[in-house]
């Protein structure tokens, strides 16, 4: 029972994670209908910034958040204007194959840059893992547990509190409907896709603590983010939260009662299947 | 003209060795041989059929398994377990084609990514018949005479040849398939998946027969990956980075043209290997970048564009 409760905790921890970077996948998707295989990097990108921050700056991972996540939404609003605007009208098959080359030209400057070596964030406080009621939580992963939960909710709030995350969901929903009440589509992309990108690399910045660090890291994220967001069908942002949580949970649970080297296989089984059975998602949502 | 030129590309292809001798240029011609392979294979499925895969690495990865087992296991020479690596490969892609082809477009795309990845970890995980991540080594290969000769496996040139005839094989066998009611077939899907099926092509079974013929050839350069390189672990043949590196070969060479594949992989590789001399790591960085210029620029290819040039 204790390994259970432990596991369902561990899962739901890493699960945050997966569910920020699976938001950020999915508005991008909604909007733009982009498959971004570049999203991967992004969080690369915010892994390799806290790396940064603690090695030259001796700032803590967690605080240099606040520097790393506005760079990254400038990033993207650069990336989209001048990179992928005219990439997005040839369909969706172009913007996937773009993206991808775009992916391994990040993952390979940064392979230059950095090295291959892998990399670790060691945090003085981190190294006995809190015990409430006898379930071992790493601390690194439950600050980032929390700041993720933060997050999302400023997330949610600012899509469904604001005239601008009103726009964006409109565009979402039907792009030339929006445009005919005024929504300037073109604007809202941008937004999107920067928002998207922070989002991504604002997860790698809490991840970083937690992971290795190593430049094609994003290759790996960024299969693990399409299981995500498929679960929970592609271009809903409550169907990624729940996505992530899911593949958090089925993983450490699998970890445990089938075997830790095919955690990652079962993952891409449910992926297989609910693309196969259910394409709008496990919840019925998302746009196939 | 067209003649004459053909002519001489493949006079070209046979006399290299003997033009150049440098080992690294003959490493680079044999480098390009095999990648135009793995481009032809690619081509073949994403260029004419449309249908972008991002999992191809399985059948380089079934390929390179089966020669490397039927050698080390039951002494079979690699050069049967080449074509038939390319057998199994063809075999495992019905399967998979039957389920994936059920989607269409970025989701066929995503899923043939997830099967990959599926049966990359399979392979780590399967100990007593992949050898897990310690990989599979072979330190000689068997003794042939050819023409009264033993043949050197030390020096690069045989392995050259061995590699030229099967380029020259994909090549033609996408000529071929372009010329046929396969291709006919394909090129309809490709343009419009719904009108095919309306005007009475079964196009499950189209795509999954060139889904076979596609996974034959990235078989079979698998095989020859495994026999050349002597060594072969899960995570170098069946990696991600490998299925997109085919499909960066198949569209800046230019898709469903027969020669693209052979272009995009004299560019890419030419500029990688050369770049991996130098740096060490990070040769993908051209690769990366050319996508992206062939994609914004040039969407027909490069071998595309050529062609519409001399065209007029």
């Amino acid at each position: 029972m204790e390994t259970f409760v432990q596991s369902i905790v561990s899962g739901i921890l890493t699960g945050s994670l997966y569910a920020m970077i699976g938001v950020g996948l999915t508005v991008i998707f909604g909007v733009m209908r982009i498959i971004n295989m570049a999203h991967g990097d992004m969080v690369m990108f915010g892994m390799y910034g806290a790396f940064l921050s603690i090695t030259f700056l001796k700032i803590d991972p967690f605080l240099s958040i606040i520097l790393w996540i506005p760079i990254a939404f400038l990033i993207g609003v650069l990336i989209y204007r001048f990179l992928l605007k005219n990439i997005v009208p040839a369909g969706e098959l172009n913007t996937l194959l773009y993206t991808a080359g775009l992916s391994l030209f990040i993952a390979n400057l940064v392979l230059l840059i950095a090295t291959g070596d892998y990399r670790t964030i060691k945090l003085k406080y981190a190294v006995i893992p809190l015990r409430p009621f006898g379930i071992s939580v790493p601390i690194p992963l439950a600050i980032a547990f929390g700041m993720a939960i933060l997050i999302t909710i400023a997330l949610y709030w600012f899509l469904v509190r604001t005239d601008t995350g009103r726009a964006i969901r409109a565009t979402s929903q039907e792009p030339e409907a929006a445009a005919l009440m005024g929504v300037n589509v073109d604007r809202m992309a941008i937004i999107t896709f920067a928002l998207g990108t922070a989002l991504a690399c604002g997860a790698g910045v809490l991840l970083a603590p937690s992971l290795y660090l190593y430049p094609t890291v994003g290759e790996i994220l960024v299969a693990k983010c399409f299981v995500i967001v498929v679960l929970g069908g592609l271009g809903s942002v409550p169907g990624a939260i729940a996505g992530g949580l899911l593949l958090g949970v089925v993983e450490s649970l699998g970890a445990v009662y089938v075997s830790v080297p095919y955690k990652d296989a079962i993952g891409f089984v449910i992926f297989l299947l609910v693309l196969l059975f259910r394409p709008s998602g496990l919840f019925g949502v998302g746009k196939s | 003209m067209k003649k004459i030129v053909i002519a001489l590309a493949i006079l070209l292809l046979f006399t290299a060795p003997w033009i150049v001798s440098s080992p690294f240029f003959i490493h680079l011609m044999i480098m390009v041989l095999m990648w135009t392979v793995l481009g032809a294979s690619w081509n073949i499925l994403g260029g004419f059929t449309g249908q972008v895969s991002f999992g191809h690495a399985t059948f380089l990865g079934a390929g390179a398994y089966t020669t490397m087992i039927l050698y080390l296991k039951l002494g079979i020479a690699p050069w049967y377990g080449i074509p038939i690596g390319g057998l199994v490969a063809a075999l495992i892609a019905l399967p998979i084609g039957f389920i994936c082809f059920r989607l269409r477009g970025p989701y066929f795309a995503l899923s043939t990514l997830a099967v990959a990845e599926i049966i990359r970890l399979v392979a780590l995980n399967w100990e007593s018949f992949t050898n897990g991540p310690v990989g599979l080594l072979i330190t000689t290969l068997p003794d042939v005479t050819f023409w009264g000769r033993s043949i050197d496996w030390e020096n690069k040139i045989p392995f050259y040849y061995i590699i030229a005839v099967i380029a020259l094989g994909a090549i033609v066998a996408t000529y071929i398939m372009s010329r046929t009611r396969l291709g006919a077939y394909s090129l309809a899907i490709r343009e419009d998946i719904d009108s095919a099926e309306a005007i009475g092509i079964n196009t499950v079974q189209a795509r999954v027969a060139a889904l076979s013929l596609s996974a034959f050839f990235a078989g079979v350069a698998g095989g020859f990956y495994a026999m050349y390189l002597r060594y072969i672990d899960p995570d170098a043949v069946f990696s991600i980075a490998l299925s997109v590196e085919m499909v960066f070969i198949a569209v800046v060479g230019g898709l469903t043209t027969v020669a693209g594949p052979l272009i995009g992989a004299i560019v890419l590789v030419t500029f990688g290997e050369t770049f991996r001399q130098i740096f060490l790591v990070g040769h993908l960085i051209f690769y990366g970048l050319m996508m992206m210029i062939v994609i914004r620029y040039l969407p027909e290819g490069i071998w595309g564009k050529l062609r519409l040039w001399f065209g007029n």
